[in-house]
């Protein structure tokens, strides 16, 4: 049996790739990509912790949940950034800094 | 009452009716002459008989009512005859000797004014009224003192009269206060009258007692001699005599009617009225002061060489006498030299008028600049204005006191009531009867100088200008005046034995005084010493005056001077007390503008500095702080505006770096 | 609306009128002022008829008449209690007097404002407020009322000097100004000291109402200014130091000597109209305040201080006058000989007589008058020339005849000749003074007798200034120029003249016309005072 700290350090791992992409990318599709790679790493800890929970299974049902939302979220991301791409002209979030004081 | 307001009238017809002088003149003296009138009518019916008060109330403040009214008995109502009687003959003799004077209605209304308020003054019934037409009889008399108010020393002599008037008058208002104070009332007949007021009122215990209050006796004495005082200003005696010769350069007739008849008298007449009052300390006072001022106004008149300023001194003199003799019991024998005095007197004044308006008129005519008031210009004037000379000398003759004239039984009955008095009284009292002996042979030597000079010898101008005038009578309207003045100069006027004072009738209206034993002595030794020694000087006059006999010069002399100088009061009082006060008020006024304002001002600036030194901490200190406050705040907000640069991963790191050390923080602290 | 707010809020009235008026009408603003004054003459006309002398005021509100009272401000302060300030209006027979001499001088002051060219509207404006808040002084009975009015006075003097006045006139405005204004900054500390002290019997609360502080039974056990507790402050009884400070600040109004330097400057630097307000009106304030307020609701430390009044009275009568002697500047000897005159109104006051009280009141009147007169009088030369230094003037009689004859009825009336009121008002103040001592015990004897010389001093510098100015040979520092300028009085000038002359000569010989409506009251205040 895989035990629990394996699923957490993938998971970790997943968060930090994820994290790293979020940081240090230069156009907003990859921090998307990043923030869904963070996202699946706290999913992935969800369905891990789940086992202590086999008769509700609250875990798997609030990965699910989680990952549908995900999806609405990407595509509302997604949105934003076409607008965002049709008004700037870009997509690098280092040259979208108009809230700077 | 009446014949008080007529004059009134006159006053307001002669400023206010345009009507052109000469009737103004007629219709004064158809109005004086109606008072005189009158006056004698009332003469007839109070003289001697029930005395007449009327009143009415006039004025309440608190629980006191004052009343005012006037009140007639044998005082006041001999005073009115002489006033209006008086006062017609100069309203007469004014048409001729004022005729032609720009401002004539002028003349008329003051005189109007005048007489209104001698009337008043003698017939008013309380102190308030008197003081009231006290001090109007001041005014006009500043008025007519100032007619001729384009010359400088006129207008000087009307300022000095009112206001050395003005201290007498002081005196008056302090008496009046006094006696308000102790008695409630002002009313004379209640104060003064017989059981009066002022007569009940004892000295007990050294405080003066009377039915209604009660002060410290001091001011018994105190109320004597404030009411002398007014009485020494307005009878211009020592010391507050030397407003009277600078009257003189008011016109003649004035000077006649007031500085010698009437006002001048006034003084005598304000004893007269409340002589109750005075105490003997008071009254001895008023002796001495009556016989110095008499004894040196007699001296200065002995060297005067302005008619009328000899005239002057005269007068003064005279009311000397008069005050010698209220201050020796004799009221009614002051009162009786009142009245033949201002008679006589009146008549001098007139008469010199009479040769003043020649001599003036010679200096129009002939545009030579001299004064016509110079007795050592004139001379020889007898042949030339025979009735004026002959009306002078019967005037002079009554001033001196020779026998068969009026002069002779007034001041006889005060020569011998003072030497009576003296009998009784140690000390220098003694010496007042012998000077006023001293003064009446004085009195005829001046007179005599004066009436030789001037109507003896040759006329001095036509030599010493070299001109030949012409100098003539005066006007009918001038001379009749003289001569019906000269009438009363008489004896049978006053009393009809030529030799004996005591027969007068003025002298029965009034209370003897006298607890002094009759000297028979003294009424046979004292005319007779006093009209030889008169006669012999009036001779030894005429020997050096009149036939211009070679006399004794005295004019180096240091005597002569001090009287010439008339013994250098009026320049202590110039010099001295005038500049003195002057100097002080400028000196208080420096102290105000210095001291008190630039006290004021020192606060000012005091205040300004202390503003100043807060302005200085407000912007430097106060202020500070507050800018100091908001520059920080500014700063932080700048430092921490660095933290928002707009870009997205910058903050993500930033919760990364939050959420870390969040959890740094819970790790260590040990619980979660 | 009743006979006294119609007559404190006619000239506003008027005032707001001329300032809606169009500019181009500025020759009429002065026929509206002399129109509203003129009806306010008449008002007060009737008002005087119609008071009743036997009717005392001075405490007691039925004693008073036209009485006006409206609950003004009232406001629940919680544990301050409640707050309540009344609209309380009423004369007596001190008040009434003042008031009908305030309408006839201010008569006087619009004749005189004829020689006024520059910015008539503002002028006229601010000459009607004024009117109106003297108006209201002399007639509030509520302290508070009474404050915004005495307030209200000064702002129009500070512009009327300040704008319209002389060379120096910004320095006189401001020494005026902040000089009334330290005075009544302190009365306004008493004026609260007493408003917590006092409680309206009827109500319950504390209250501004004069007539409720002059009763001893409506102070506040153990209040600052209670009549029984004896409450100290600085080391000084409370009530005395009221005292002194209500006394002070009316004082300086009055003026007394030290605190009268304000007055020569105010007066050489104000038009001649102003000049006329100050000296007939609103000297009269502080006598009034004395009066009404000082004597009337701290009786007990008037009793003490009587002494101190009288000499402050016989010290500003002599030193005024000797001031006035060292002038040159003819309107500056009438400013200081004003100081001496108003030091007899102080001295009879302090007398607390029946004479001395009547006296002083009778000589703020008379005062009004002839003060008004005198300053005329300046003005009628000063606007023809320009320059009114005595010295630069000699022989003026021969010029301007009837200006002279004027000039000589208003000197001799103030210098106290019998027939005219100031010889009255004068000889009865000292009177009072002299009696106090038999009566009361207040004043001795001395001070009455020292301030008679001040009658000599008027004497002295008035007759100086007579001959100087208008005896002798004409002789002009301006020479011909001068000798053209000076033309005699015009009509107008003999109206305004003529109409002093005569009030004063009528108060002169029939005094009892004033003596008769206030001596009930003067009686009542002296029982106030001094109940024996």
């Amino acid at each position: 049996m895989i035990p629990l700290s394996h699923f957490m350090i993938i998971s970790a791992a997943l968060f930090c790739i994820g994290l790293y992409a979020v940081l240090s990318k230069r156009s907003a599709i990859m921090i998307l990509i990043g923030i869904e790679f963070m996202l699946n790493a706290a999913i992935l800890n969800f369905v891990a912790f789940s086992r202590y929970d086999k008769f509700a299974a609250g875990g798997q049902t609030f990965a699910l949940f989680a990952i549908v939302l995900a999806a609405a979220a990407v595509a509302v991301a997604l949105a934003i950034i076409l607008n965002v791409y049709g008004y700037y002209k870009t997509i690098d979030p280092t040259q979208i800094d108009q809230l700077r004081d | 009452m009446l014949a008080a307001f007529l004059p009134l009238l006159t006053f307001f017809i002669s400023l206010f009716v345009p009507v052109k002088p000469a009737g103004k003149g007629a219709a004064a003296i158809f109005n004086i002459g109606l008072s005189l009138i009158l006056s004698g009518a009332l003469f007839l019916k109070v003289w001697n008989q029930q005395s007449f008060h009327f009143r009415i109330e006039w004025v309440t403040i608190g629980d006191f009512t004052l009343y005012t009214g006037i009140l007639l008995n044998n005082l006041s109502v001999l005073m009115m005859l002489l006033v209006s009687g008086i006062a017609l003959l100069v309203h007469v003799y004014s048409t001729k000797y004022m005729q032609g004077d720009p401002y004539l209605h002028r003349y008329w209304a003051y005189l109007g004014l005048f007489c209104f308020a001698m009337l008043g003054l003698v017939i008013a019934d309380n102190l308030l009224l008197m003081y009231m037409a006290w001090e109007l009889v001041g005014f006009s008399s500043y008025l007519l003192i100032g007619f001729w108010f384009t010359r400088h020393t006129a207008v000087l002599a009307n300022k000095k009269a009112f206001i050395v008037n003005r201290i007498g008058d002081l005196g008056f208002l302090i008496g009046i206060m006094i006696t308000l104070t102790q008695f409630h009332t002002l009313d004379l007949t209640e104060l003064f009258g017989s059981n009066g007021l002022v007569a009940n009122a004892v000295v007990k215990g050294g405080m003066w007692q009377s039915q209604a209050g009660m002060m410290p006796a001091g001011w018994l004495t105190a109320a004597g001699i404030a009411f002398f005082l007014g009485a020494v200003a307005k009878s211009a005696q020592f010391p507050l005599h030397t407003w009277l010769p600078d009257a003189m350069e008011g016109p003649t007739s004035v000077s006649s009617l007031i500085h010698a008849a009437t006002m001048v008298a006034a003084g005598v007449f304000l004893l007269a009225r409340i002589y109750p009052l005075f105490g003997d300390d008071v009254l001895l006072i008023i002796a001495i002061t009556g016989a110095f001022t008499a004894f040196m106004a007699a001296t200065i008149a002995l060297v005067q060489n302005d008619i009328k300023r000899i005239l002057a001194f005269s007068t003064i003199s005279q009311l000397g006498f008069m005050m010698l003799a209220m201050g020796t019991g004799a009221q009614a024998a002051g009162l009786f030299h009142l009245v033949t005095h201002a008679f006589f007197k009146c008549l001098l004044f007139l008469a010199a008028g009479a040769v003043i308006h020649e001599m003036a008129h010679v200096k129009d005519k002939q545009g030579i600049a001299f004064d016509p008031q110079d007795i050592r210009l004139m001379g020889g004037l007898r042949k030339r204005m025979p009735v004026t000379f002959a009306t002078m000398v019967i005037a002079s003759l009554a001033l001196t006191g020779l026998p068969l004239m009026s002069g002779y039984l007034s001041k006889d009955s005060i020569l011998i009531n003072a030497f009576e008095w003296a009998e009784g009284h140690s000390g220098l009292a003694k010496l007042i009867p012998y000077s006023a002996l001293l003064t009446s042979w004085l009195t005829a030597f001046y007179i005599s100088r004066l009436i030789f000079k001037v109507f003896f010898g040759e006329l001095r101008l036509e030599q010493e200008l070299l001109v030949h005038v012409h100098i003539h009578e005066a006007p009918s309207a001038m001379k009749y005046v003289l001569v019906v003045l000269a009438v009363f100069c008489f004896f049978p006027a006053f009393s009809l034995n030529p030799f004996l004072f005591e027969d007068a009738w003025i002298l029965k209206g009034f209370p003897v005084t006298d607890s002094m034993t009759r000297v028979n002595l003294f009424h046979t030794i004292i005319p007779l010493a006093v009209n030889l020694i008169a006669m012999l000087l009036i001779f030894i006059a005429w020997l050096w005056y009149g036939k211009q006999q070679r006399k004794p010069d005295f004019s180096a002399s240091g005597l002569f001077r001090f009287a010439e100088g008339q013994w250098y009061i009026d320049q202590f009082y110039t010099n001295v007390l005038v500049s003195g006060f002057v100097s002080v008020s400028r000196l208080v006024y420096r102290f105000d503008r210095v001291v008190v304002d630039g006290l004021v001002n020192i606060f000012a600036r005091a205040a300004k500095a202390l503003s100043v030194m807060a302005a200085w901490t407000d912007r430097n200190i106060v202020d500070r702080i507050v800018n100091g406050a908001a520059y920080l705040t500014g700063q932080g907000g700048r430092f921490f505006g660095h933290f928002q640069t707009g870009r997205l991963q910058h903050y993500f790191v930033t919760m990364l770096l939050v959420v870390l050390a969040f959890f740094i923080y819970k790790y260590y602290s040990g619980t979660i | 609306m009743s006979l006294l707010s119609t007559l404190i809020f006619l000239p506003l009235l008027a005032g707001v009128l001329i300032l809606v008026m169009p500019s181009a009408w500025q020759s009429r603003f002065k026929y509206v002022a002399l129109g509203t004054i003129v009806i306010q003459i008449v008002l007060s006309a009737f008002m005087y008829m119609n008071f009743n002398a036997d009717l005392a005021g001075v405490s007691d509100q039925n004693k008073f008449q036209l009485v006006e009272r409206l609950p003004w401000i009232s406001i629940d302060l919680g544990g301050l209690g409640k707050l309540q300030i009344d609209y309380f209006l009423g004369i007596d027979g001190f008040s009434m007097p003042l008031l009908v001499l305030t309408s006839i001088v201010m008569l006087v002051a619009v004749l005189a404002s004829w020689e006024i060219k520059t910015n008539l509207k503002g002028y006229f404006a601010l000459f009607l407020l004024l009117d109106t808040a003297v108006m209201g002084v002399f007639s509030s009975l509520d302290f508070f009322l009474f404050y915004i009015f005495y307030e209200l006075m000064l702002l129009p003097l500070y512009f009327l000097i300040g704008m319209w006045g002389g060379v120096r006139r910004e320095y006189a405005a401001i020494k005026f100004f902040l000089y009334t204004l330290l005075g009544s900054v302190f009365m306004l500390l008493v004026i609260i000291g007493l408003y917590f002290s006092v409680t309206d019997p009827k109500t319950g609360s504390h209250t501004f109402n004069m007539l409720a502080m002059m009763d001893p039974a409506n102070y506040t056990a153990g209040s600052i200014f209670s009549v029984v507790s004896k409450q100290m402050l600085l080391g000084v009884p409370a009530r005395l130091l009221g005292f002194i400070v209500l006394f002070v600040a009316f004082a300086i109004k009055v003026p007394v000597v030290p605190l009268h330097t304000w007055l020569p400057d105010a007066h050489v630097e104000a038009p001649t109209p102003v000049s006329i307000i100050l000296a007939g009106i609103l000297l009269k304030i502080g006598g009034y305040g004395i009066l009404r307020i000082c004597f009337s609701i701290f009786p007990d430390a008037a009793v003490q201080s009587s002494w101190w009044l009288g000499l402050i009275g016989v010290v500003s009568i002599l030193y005024g006058g000797l001031n006035a002697l060292a002038q040159t500047d003819l309107k500056r000897l009438i400013a200081y000989s004003s100081v001496s005159h108003m030091g007899f109104v102080l001295l009879g006051i302090a007398s607390v007589t029946p004479e001395g009280i009547s006296g002083g009141m009778m000589q703020m009147i008379s005062h009004g008058f002839l003060s008004s007169m005198l300053f005329f009088l300046v003005g009628v030369l000063y606007s023809r020339v320009h320059d009114r230094q005595i010295p630069n003037f000699r022989g003026l009689a021969l010029l301007m005849p009837k200006y002279t004859a004027f000039v000589m009825i208003g000197f001799f009336a103030s210098l106290g000749l019998p027939g005219f009121s100031a010889f009255i008002a004068e000889a009865f103040s000292l009177i009072g003074a002299f009696t106090s001592e038999n009566v009361n015990g207040f004043l001795p004897r001395w001070m009455a007798v020292c301030g008679s010389v001040g009658i000599l001093l008027s004497a002295g510098y008035l007759l100086w200034t007579l001959q100087r100015m208008f005896f002798g040979e004409t002789r002009l520092m301006g020479g011909e120029e001068w000798k053209l300028a000076l033309t005699d009085v015009n009509p107008r000038e003999v109206i305004a003249l003529s109409v002093l002359a005569f009030l004063g000569v009528l108060l002169g010989v029939m005094p009892s016309l004033a003596f008769e409506k206030m001596n009930s009251a003067v009686l009542e205040l002296i029982r106030l005072v001094n109940p024996q």
